[in-house]
């Protein structure tokens, strides 16, 4: 009781002493925790930046699906120089679509994805370059997005070949201009110049990673291979319910291996791709760099510490007679050990504060002036003001315990 | 805390020696010294610089620890205490007043008299309202809040008194008091010793002025180490002065 009332009595003393002595020395005290804003201000802008970068990153990722994987006859991302097998890989087609919406029990859709760069037109205005996509109905269950207006495609549309068409959003608003959705549906259109008829639009996408996912126009997979031939090799898209995406990659790849008659001591000829693919390389490339920030802020923090342990060294130097005093009135080695790791700790965290206002100011003023982005978290904060508190205990150890060995007898008598 | 008997000392010296070690040399600064002071005790301890009496000071004060005897505080050992233990001790039982003051100087006077408190763990108020009397009880009620380069040299030691009887120690002890004032000052300090002596505090006084141990009713003195007298303040005082000039 008396023992946890003195122990709070003397840290709230040791801090009034700690603020008393900063005050006392202002220039002396800004001039010791420079190294430590300075370290922390990199760190919490860098942090800031990178984590923008990531949430940013993260969000384009999520119009892929997460429960989603995708049959491709090549791997995304490859970066290594094997891209010839992949060439040589026989193209996937029905058969495996067929085979998977048969037998897999984990799938909960399944669409086929395969598509051609084509014209649009709609009376005199003409788009160039539109991504046209032929799927099925289970596209949205398996890639996810929403219809805005009208319907999306039906299996009907698919059996039937018919000439429908959903568009994206991009090139609704440049062939049609200022028309009320609902007005668009059952309007007419040119796709590679034969005539489609718009039965639905979809909601605005976004885009991924640079790409506009807006200008397009979905049409059914057994159309579009009537107007751009049915060799081409096409994706796909399979989701898993959720928690079951693992179950899911080994049944499709024992059902793939099986209609694509793959020898057992063969490798599989196709790949289940899936989101992460890109959260993991994207991930490793800014893993690298917080670690060169991360290393960057220590070594600062380090240089600011000695700072700090510099500064406390003369501290406790020219209080000697204070500690001598304190220690015949009563104070325990242990107290004057904490008056000092308290102060140490109060100045490096008073810079570790500056710090890291002024790293997600740099942050703010980056993501305004640069395309890149910036988010502050609570965590990246924490970082801050914590890191610089035990760089400040740390640094502030040796001092303190110095202050605390001194003999009452020769500090009283210090001149 | 042990409840003594009224005839029981509150301070008894056994034997005390403390040895030095100064290069080579075995300093003997204290040895073999056995007193003891009753409650209510006004004493001075003098003698020249060297006789050992900052020694017998430190050890009294439990900022030092013998090298052989024993020292009992109320019948209390403190040979063999642990360091937080003679810490403790010192902010219960020992008021020092020393030569320089000895203040903090960035605190006020209130903050420099409530420290013993605050490191006895004393409730804020409380702490507080103590020192307030203490600071008006050695007079200086109108001064609490007065830095101590804001004050004259007698009141920074009227502070210092008061942040030596705020935590009401078995013993206040003086170390040179008033060798940093004028004589006038001085005096006016060593009147307030008098006046704590018939409020009942327990006083030890060190000096080397034979002028202020004549003013108390008992006086040691020490030389190399050695008590050589033992009496009436005056009396001693009186044998210190041919001896002083001819040391």
């Amino acid at each position: 009781m008396t023992g946890a009332r003195r122990a709070l009595a003397e840290a709230l003393e040791a801090v009034r002493i700690a603020l008393g002595a900063l005050a006392g020395h202002r220039l002396r005290s800004a001039l010791t925790t420079l190294g430590i804003v300075i370290g922390v201000t990199t760190v919490i802008a860098i942090v800031a930046i990178i984590q923008g970068l990531n949430r940013s990153f993260e969000a384009q990722v999520q119009v892929l699906g997460a429960h989603t994987l995708y049959v491709d006859k090549w791997k995304w991302l490859n970066l290594s120089g094997d891209w010839w097998q992949y060439r040589n890989r026989r193209p996937i087609g029905q058969p495996e679509l067929q085979a998977i919406l048969r037998e897999s029990r984990l799938a909960v859709a399944a669409a086929p994805s395969t598509w051609s760069r084509a014209t649009v037109a709609r009376g005199d205005r003409e788009l160039t370059s539109v991504a046209v996509n032929g799927t099925s109905s289970e596209y949205l269950a398996a890639n996810g997005g929403a219809v805005r207006a009208g319907r999306f495609l039906v299996e009907g549309d698919a059996e039937l070949a018919r000439p429908s068409a959903v568009l994206g959003t991009d090139v609704v608003d440049q062939l049609f201009p200022g028309t009320e959705p609902e007005a668009v549906v059952g309007q007419r259109i040119l796709v590679s110049g034969k005539p489609f008829q718009v039965v639905g639009l979809m909601e605005k996408r976004g885009r991924f990673l640079g790409m506009a996912l807006d200008n397009n126009v979905l049409v059914p997979y057994t159309t579009f291979r009537q107007l751009f031939g049915a060799r081409r090799s096409i994706s796909i898209a399979v989701a898993a319910a959720p928690g079951k995406l693992g179950e899911l990659e080994d049944e499709l790849t024992s059902i793939l291996r099986r209609v694509r008659r793959v020898p057992p001591d063969r490798p599989d000829d196709f790949t289940l791709n899936r989101q992460e693919q890109f959260l993991k390389v994207y991930q490793g490339l800014t893993g690298a760099l917080y670690g060169v920030a991360v290393g960057v802020g220590l070594i600062t923090l380090v240089v600011g510490g000695i700072g700090i342990m510099n500064i406390m060294l003369v501290s406790v130097h020219e209080r000697t007679r204070e500690i001598g005093v304190r220690r015949a009135l009563g104070a325990r080695r242990s107290t004057i050990l904490v008056q000092f790791l308290v102060e140490s700790a109060v100045v490096a965290a008073l810079g570790g504060a500056l710090g890291t206002g002024l790293g997600l100011a740099a942050a703010q003023l980056v993501a305004l002036a640069t395309p890149l982005a910036a988010a502050v978290t609570p965590s990246a904060v924490a970082l801050g003001l914590g890191f610089s508190a035990v760089t400040g205990l740390a640094f502030g150890s040796w001092p303190a315990w110095r202050a605390a060995r001194l003999d009452p007898v020769e500090a009283l008598r210090w001149e | 805390m042990i409840s003594p008997t009224p005839e029981a000392p509150l301070l008894a010296l056994a034997g005390i020696t403390r040895l030095y070690q100064v290069g080579s040399e075995t300093v003997r600064a204290l040895d073999e010294v056995s007193f003891e002071v009753r409650r209510g005790e006004w004493l001075a301890v003098v003698g020249q610089s060297g006789s050992g009496k900052s020694t017998l000071m430190n050890i009294l004060g439990c900022l030092d620890t013998p090298t052989a005897g024993t020292y009992r505080i109320d019948g209390r050992d403190v040979r063999g205490l642990e360091d937080h233990e003679l810490a403790d001790l010192r902010n219960r039982a020992i008021g020092f007043v020393f030569q320089t003051f000895q203040l903090l100087p960035r605190s006020t006077a209130l903050a420099n008299v409530e420290l013993p408190l605050v490191y006895r763990g004393v409730p804020r108020r409380e702490r507080r309202a103590r020192a307030e009397g203490a600071l008006r009880s050695v007079g200086l009620a109108d001064r609490m809040h007065h830095r101590p380069n804001e004050l004259s040299g007698g009141q920074r030691q009227r502070v210092a008194i008061a942040r030596a009887l705020v935590g009401e120690p078995a013993l206040l002890l003086a170390d040179e008091p008033t060798g940093n004032l004028d004589s006038a000052t001085g005096d006016e300090i060593v009147r307030l010793f008098g006046e704590l002596h018939q409020r009942g505090h327990t006083i030890i006084l060190v000096t080397h002025e034979p002028r202020l141990a004549a003013r108390c009713p008992r006086a040691i003195r020490l030389m190399d180490g050695h008590i050589v007298a033992d009496g009436a303040g005056r009396e001693v005082a009186a044998l210190g002065g041919p001896q002083a000039v001819t040391a």
